[in-house]
């Protein structure tokens, strides 16, 4: 009984016939590479040190807001209509840079402003658990609440640009250290404990079961919505931790930028799939694929294009991925 | 299928569930289906008592012309929910709808080449999900989001970096001009263009064999197609068909604004959405419909117009519209969940992770 269980428990498998690696492991990591090769070489400053900090602290927004929306897809379950989806983190992350610089400029200390501005994040998210918990399409119940953060952001800033100043903001964004900028670090570090949660602990693999096979989960004795509950929480927590990143690095909340980041937090959530063997959304690939849409920014930019073309690549990119992936689970049938 | 499945996320939690999709079925009425118009009826209530502008017949056909454009693009996308997918990309339609006519009749061509380039181009949009959707197999809701992220480059494209086209009124042809502004009985064009929509797209739908195929194509693929309905087809048109009435809507859009600007049509995504699962709560099967999606449109429109009346700020309207549909929706869910299912909630989860903690306990001391 135990060893017909086991294969399960050690990796979720989507499909029987995953299981051999092959070529197609490797292509996601080839195709990055080859990209990343062409900006190399199309231009000079793309590979010296300080690019690479740019870009580790350009991709530590949608990095560490992508890591809390994987988690939401690892439990529910990666079919966006009807599974694990938060529409509302990048309104959550505007919402929470916004309180946070508020704070600020009334004259609380740094840490302290954070706080408030993961705490209010962290009640849109247990507001989102509840309603889904309590069986609303996750779709619609992060609609709804897309909404009231995006708004609320409106109002507690008048849709006016909130700067924040202080050494305490200066010391979040200037600060490097071994080379590699702080909110660098901090993205690293989440991804290494998501990647230990998810990866390694009994409650990683409950919350891929509950997300992969929600009725033979239940009939194994787990409660999904216990999981799910927890991962959006989760999700809205770490988008407010981005959102207090994205003011320290543009030294004010600036209003409606929730609306921008949510599309590259989706994307880099589920580029994380190509990272992955059997094509699921991990942790780990959450994080490389939020460096490599920062570096794809950074090096089509470095290479001239027009900022209206690398709003049609990143399009393109998705498509890419998803038929890639696609392709390869109508092969496994 | 499970009543509320529309909104419901179909996992459902319920080890009992499938006895009890069927005492729903069996239950003479659910309470669940009176949540939208009654939340219909008591934003009419709450704004005339605290307007006296809000009821008047001006003021409320005034509204009708303001959903009109709302109207259309959430019929749209009722379609394409019925065919059991979704469409984001639908204002990348309305804005390509907009953008070709405006373009056209800038050019000086005549009004129906305006209204049919417009059209032809929103046709392209729905051609490109379609093939997205059903020859590669993406999930639609991914596959219309990154159609939404290239049809936003593609607009900024083609206007050189996103110039609005402006249209100086006396040189638009009268023929395009009457789309979107003219008056016909002292009724709106854009709501008459919006109605007749609503009332074909409703006929469609409701009595043609066509309207239950896409039903079931949408509800029961696999069962739909073992029973020898060409699905594929039937959801290709559902895409192809949104994406014309969201082009129309451009078109609408850009003879009322005389010109066009670029992105206007993403602002109308969310409450379309919002619209179309609203209309879902009032069917008995969770079902969308072109009824409820004008409810849906109509609680928005009055919400927003009210709001406007008592003056409270465009800020504070959002948050509003968000706190009204997550209430809608969670009533709905949970007045039409059946009895005879054991309770969920924060008290059902805690007493069920205690059960769960339990029974875990038991069994790790068995396995010992």
């Amino acid at each position: 009984m135990s060893a017909a269980i086991a294969p399960a428990n050690e990796a979720p498998a989507r499909s029987a016939q995953g299981r051999k690696p092959g070529l197609a492991a490797w292509i996601g990591y080839a195709g990055i590479g080859a990209v990343l090769l062409l900006f190399a070489f199309g231009s000079p400053f793309f590979l010296t040190a300080s690019n690479i900090a740019t870009i580790l602290t350009q991709a530590s927004v949608f990095g560490i807001a992508g890591v809390g929306l994987a988690t939401v897809i690892i439990a529910g379950g990666d079919d966006v209509l009807n599974g694990g989806i938060d529409l509302s983190t990048g309104a959550v992350a505007g919402l929470s840079g916004t309180v946070t610089a508020l704070a600020a400029a009334a004259g609380a200390p740094g840490l302290v402003s954070v706080l408030y501005g993961v705490l209010v994040a962290t009640a849109i998210g247990i507001v989102n658990g509840l309603s889904v918990t309590l069986g609303l399409r996750p779709l619609l119940a992060t609609l709804a609440t897309m909404g009231v953060a995006a708004s609320l952001e409106l109002v507690f800033s008048q849709n006016l640009k909130i700067a924040v100043s202080g050494s305490f903001f200066e010391a979040a964004r200037a600060s490097v250290f071994l080379g590699i900028p702080l909110a660098a670090w901090l993205m690293i570090i989440i991804g290494a404990l998501g990647w230990w949660v998810y990866g390694k602990t009994s409650w990683g693999v409950n919350s891929y079961a509950v997300g992969q096979n929600p009725t033979a989960a239940q009939v194994a004795g787990l409660d999904p919505r216990r999981y799910r509950l927890a991962s959006y929480v989760l999700s809205s927590a770490l988008a407010g931790l981005a959102g207090t990143l994205l003011v320290a690095r543009l030294s004010a909340a600036v209003p409606g930028i929730g609306m921008q980041i949510l599309l590259d937090i989706i994307l880099v959530a589920y580029m994380s799939m190509i990272f992955s063997r059997r094509r699921l959304v991990s942790v780990v690939g959450t994080v490389l694929a939020a460096v490599f849409v920062a570096a794809l920014d950074n090096g089509l930019t470095l290479l001239g294009v027009a900022s209206q073309w690398v709003g049609a690549a990143k399009g393109l990119l998705i498509l890419l991925v998803l038929a890639s992936v696609t392709l390869r689970g109508r092969k496994n049938r | 299928m499970n009543p509320a499945q529309t909104l419901a996320a179909p996992p459902a939690p319920a080890p009992g569930s499938p006895t009890a999709s069927s005492a729903k079925k069996r239950g003479a009425f659910q309470t669940s289906r009176l949540v939208a118009p009654g939340t219909l009826a008591l934003i009419l209530i709450v704004f005339s008592v605290l307007s006296p502008v809000f009821f008047s017949a001006g003021n409320l056909v005034g509204i009708l012309g303001q959903v009109a454009l709302l109207a259309l693009v959430a019929i749209g996308l009722t379609l394409v929910v019925r065919a059991g997918g979704i469409d984001l990309s639908i204002g990348v339609a309305l804005d390509l709808g907009a953008l070709a006519s405006a373009w056209l009749i800038h050019d000086g061509y005549r009004a129906w080449v305006a209204v049919a380039g417009g059209l032809l181009f929103a046709l392209a949009v729905g051609l490109v999900n379609a093939l997205l959707i059903v020859v590669l197999r993406i999930p639609a809701f991914l596959a219309t989001l990154s159609v939404w992220f290239v049809g936003t480059s593609v607009q900024q494209l083609l206007t050189s970096g996103g110039a609005p086209i402006y249209l100086s009124a006396p040189l638009v042809p009268d023929g395009f001009a009457v789309i979107g502004r003219g008056y016909f009985l002292d009724v709106d064009a854009a709501v008459i263009n919006a109605a007749s929509i609503a009332v074909a797209v409703a006929l469609l739908l409701g009595i043609t064999r066509y309207g239950r195929k896409l039903t079931m194509a949408g509800e029961q693929p696999s069962a739909a197609k073992i029973s020898g309905l060409r699905i594929n087809a039937l959801i290709i048109s559902a895409y192809l068909l949104c994406a014309v009435i969201a082009g129309f809507a451009g078109v609408v859009l850009a003879a009322r604004s005389n010109g066009y600007v670029p992105g206007s049509g993403q602002a109308y995504l969310m409450d379309a959405i919002g619209a179309v699962f609203i209309g879902a709560t009032i069917s008995r099967y969770g079902r969308v419909s072109v009824g409820g999606t004008l409810i849906g449109v109509v609680i928005f429109g009055l919400l927003d117009n009210g709001l406007n009346l008592i003056g409270l700020s465009f800020f504070w309207q959002d948050l509003a519209r968000g706190l009204v549909l997550l209430a809608i929706l969670l009533a709905a869910v949970v007045l039409g969940r059946s009895k005879g299912q054991p309770a969920t909630g924060i008290f059902a989860l805690l007493r069920t992770a205690q059960r769960q903690a339990q029974s875990t306990t038991v069994k790790g001391s068995t396995r010992q």
